[in-house]
């Protein structure tokens, strides 16, 4: 669920269940505020009666009758006098039920005894409690009405607020996760935004990429420096080597010793280069000019290397259906990528196997297919095949391990991609996925 | 023949002589650009082998200068920098050919063979070679009257043989002249058989091959006084 919709919720639930509450308890804080609103009027009521009944005496109450009683028309509010004992003292306000005319009803009854010349009365003013509380259910309603039509227009102010407020964090994730290529690019507009949190996190972000970016950088140079200073011991060991060869004296041992140490440093030539290489394009040293039409180019790359077709006694068939150019890239480059990839096919092969090259052209996407029936690659290893010095199936001699990782710097500078499906014994097949 | 070779590093540059003097060229060495030039000025050379990392100055600015007083000699590059934009600027500003380091000197020597060759025009010169003679610049292999058709990869091997005969040369670095940069860590591979076991079937048809000798574990190499 999207933040801001969580927020929004959240906040809703809560405003609801507050008006939840206050809609239960309206009814009892009715009855506190009606009460004590009663009680006061009760109060003034005993007042008014104790001020006639000190002006005028209490005959004007009674009017030659023993106690007095009156009450409205339709019995919602009642008075009464009458006289008691004279040491019972009374002055409370309480809910009680009394019968009047037949019809029990409950008030709210004041009480209160006081003393006179004629002796102690007592005063009762009664209001009914119905006529108090008759009003809680639409009071109810009508409060939940106002109350609920208020949090629908906060919600809405509430989702275009969160909305606003946490766009910049979509932006961030949009701007700075989703859309970098790496390597990042360098000197990135911060995201606009007054929060300060999220100012921190762009901020964050932006020193992560730089750092990586730094890294990356550092390891770039180091490949380039590195590979470019073994150059040169390794050009002085060979010379040296060629020219010790060529001493008449040296015995044939000896010249097949020198000859394997050639080998030997003819890998290390090999690797250094490949590094050279890797980083060269990686730096995006290579000019991307060159049109290149992919069924000449695999033309070029087999006749490069069909000699060792022969030699391995591999079946070789090219299918190729459609005519396809590749604009804005390095014909060299391609060249090696599609040369790599062949020779892995033919090299790990089986003896007289064979390797398909096969194009297809679907929904705008042209990709090569290069599929041998050799050794294959275990379905663990499937995901490191294009890493650096990783090698598919230890044991064989030479490794997939530069080859392959050159092959993905050539894909990558050219924005190729690159599949590889596999199956032990049965064969690899390679995918060349073109932009 | 005379070179001169400017390299900074000093061990390359004595290994380089040491080989080329072999091959009876005369060698001078300069260490650096400044020495370089003023070997250039005061001598004409045919070769003049040219470091690109130089410590004083840029070794394609030092090319520049050394074409205007030797503008006639035959200028390789050699360099461990290798990126594309160096070979073409060097190849633009008159190189004639371009070895990345490092290189074989075997290599190096075929070059300069190839660049004389070149310069020397066309008037080829067939080389004995038992009862067989080659034409480099034609590219025939002949037997008396007869020409021995070979493919373009078994001529190439033959020739750079040839050009080191009597000294023994590495599958590696048979390999290395045919297919560049693109030998595989395979050498032990057979592919180099294969064409030395053409190439002996196809004149061995005319006439003995013994001077072709396999030097076991080890390579190839043509006897030839």
């Amino acid at each position: 669920m999207k933040l801001s919709t969580k927020l929004t919720l959240f906040v809703t639930l809560s405003k609801l269940a507050i008006v939840v509450f206050f809609i239960l308890t309206l009814p009892y804080l009715v009855d506190i505020i009606s009460a004590t609103y009663t009680d006061n009027l009760l109060r003034q009521k005993r007042g008014k009666v104790l001020d006639v009944v000190a002006r005028e005496g209490i005959e004007s109450y009674l009017d030659g009758q023993p106690s007095y009683g009156s009450y409205t028309l339709l019995k919602d509010e009642y008075i009464a006098l009458a006289p008691v004992e004279t040491d019972l003292q009374l002055d409370t306000i309480e809910t009680d039920e009394r019968v009047l005319e037949g019809d029990t009803l409950s008030y709210r009854l004041l009480s209160h005894t006081f003393k006179t010349r004629e002796g102690t009365f007592l005063l009762e003013i009664g209001r009914e409690t119905a006529t108090i509380s008759q009003y809680n259910r639409p009071l109810q309603r009508f409060a939940l009405i106002v109350l609920l039509s208020l949090i629908f227009v906060t919600l809405i102010i509430d989702l275009f607020f969160t909305h606003y407020l946490i766009k910049p964090l979509g932006e961030i994730i949009k701007e700075k996760l989703v859309n970098q290529q790496f390597p990042f690019a360098k000197n990135q507009a911060p995201i606009k935004t007054s929060t300060s949190d999220f100012r921190y996190l762009d901020s964050s972000l932006m020193l992560l990429m730089e750092q990586i970016n730094e890294a990356f950088e550092k390891e770039r140079e180091f490949t380039a420096n590195a590979s470019h200073e073994l150059m040169t011991p390794i050009s002085i060991l060979q010379n040296k080597i060629e020219n010790l060869m060529e001493h008449t004296e040296v015995s044939d041992l000896i010249q097949q010793r020198l000859s394997e140490m050639l080998r030997t440093l003819s890998r290390l030539k090999k690797i250094v280069n490949s590094l050279l290489l890797i980083s060269r394009i990686e730096n995006e040293q290579f000019a991307k000019a060159d049109n290149v039409n992919i069924r000449a180019l695999l033309g070029e790359v087999m006749e490069e290397i069909s000699h060792r077709l022969e030699e391995q006694e591999i079946a070789f068939e090219m299918n190729f259906r459609h005519q396809f150019s590749f604009n804005n890239a390095n014909h060299d480059l391609l060249f090696q990528l599609f040369y790599n990839l062949i020779n892995n096919a033919i090299r790990y092969n089986k003896k007289s196997g064979s390797i398909l090259i096969k194009d297809d052209y679907s929904k705008g996407v042209y990709s090569v297919y290069i599929k041998d029936t050799g050794i294959g690659i275990p379905e663990e290893e499937l995901p490191f095949v294009f890493n650096r010095f990783k090698k598919a199936n230890l044991s064989q001699a030479g490794g997939y391990g530069l080859g392959l990782s050159i092959v993905k710097s050539i894909a990558n500078y050219h924005r190729i991609k690159l599949d590889v499906t596999s199956k032990v014994n049965e064969g690899t097949t390679f995918s060349v996925i073109f932009p | 023949m005379k070179v001169l070779l400017v390299e900074d590093e000093k061990t390359l540059a004595y290994e380089v002589e040491a080989f080329l003097k072999k091959a009876f060229y005369i060698c001078d060495l300069a260490h650096t650009a400044r020495q370089g030039l003023e070997k250039i000025e005061c001598n004409l050379y045919d070769f003049i082998l040219l470091d690109l990392g130089l410590p004083d100055k840029d070794g394609l600015v030092l090319l520049e200068q050394a074409k205007k007083h030797n503008p006639d000699a035959a200028y390789i590059i050699l360099t461990a920098r290798g990126n594309i934009e160096d070979r073409i600027k060097g190849l633009d500003l008159g190189a004639d050919d371009y070895l990345p380091k490092p290189f074989s000197l075997l290599e190096l020597q075929s070059r300069m063979q190839a660049i004389s060759r070149r310069k020397s025009g066309m008037n080829s010169q067939l080389i004995p070679l038992g009862e067989f003679n080659v034409d480099i610049q034609k590219r025939i292999v002949s037997h008396q009257e007869n020409e021995i058709e070979l493919t373009r990869k078994e001529f190439d091997l033959l020739s750079y043989m040839l050009l080191h005969k009597n000294r023994v040369l590495t599958r590696l670095q048979l390999s290395e002249h045919i297919w560049g940069s693109f030998v595989d860590d395979d050498y032990d591979s057979n592919y180099i058989d294969v064409h030395i076991k053409n190439i002996r079937k196809k004149l061995g048809a005319y006439g003995p091959v013994e001077w072709l000798e396999t030097v076991r574990g080890v390579g190839y190499k043509i006897k030839k006084s």
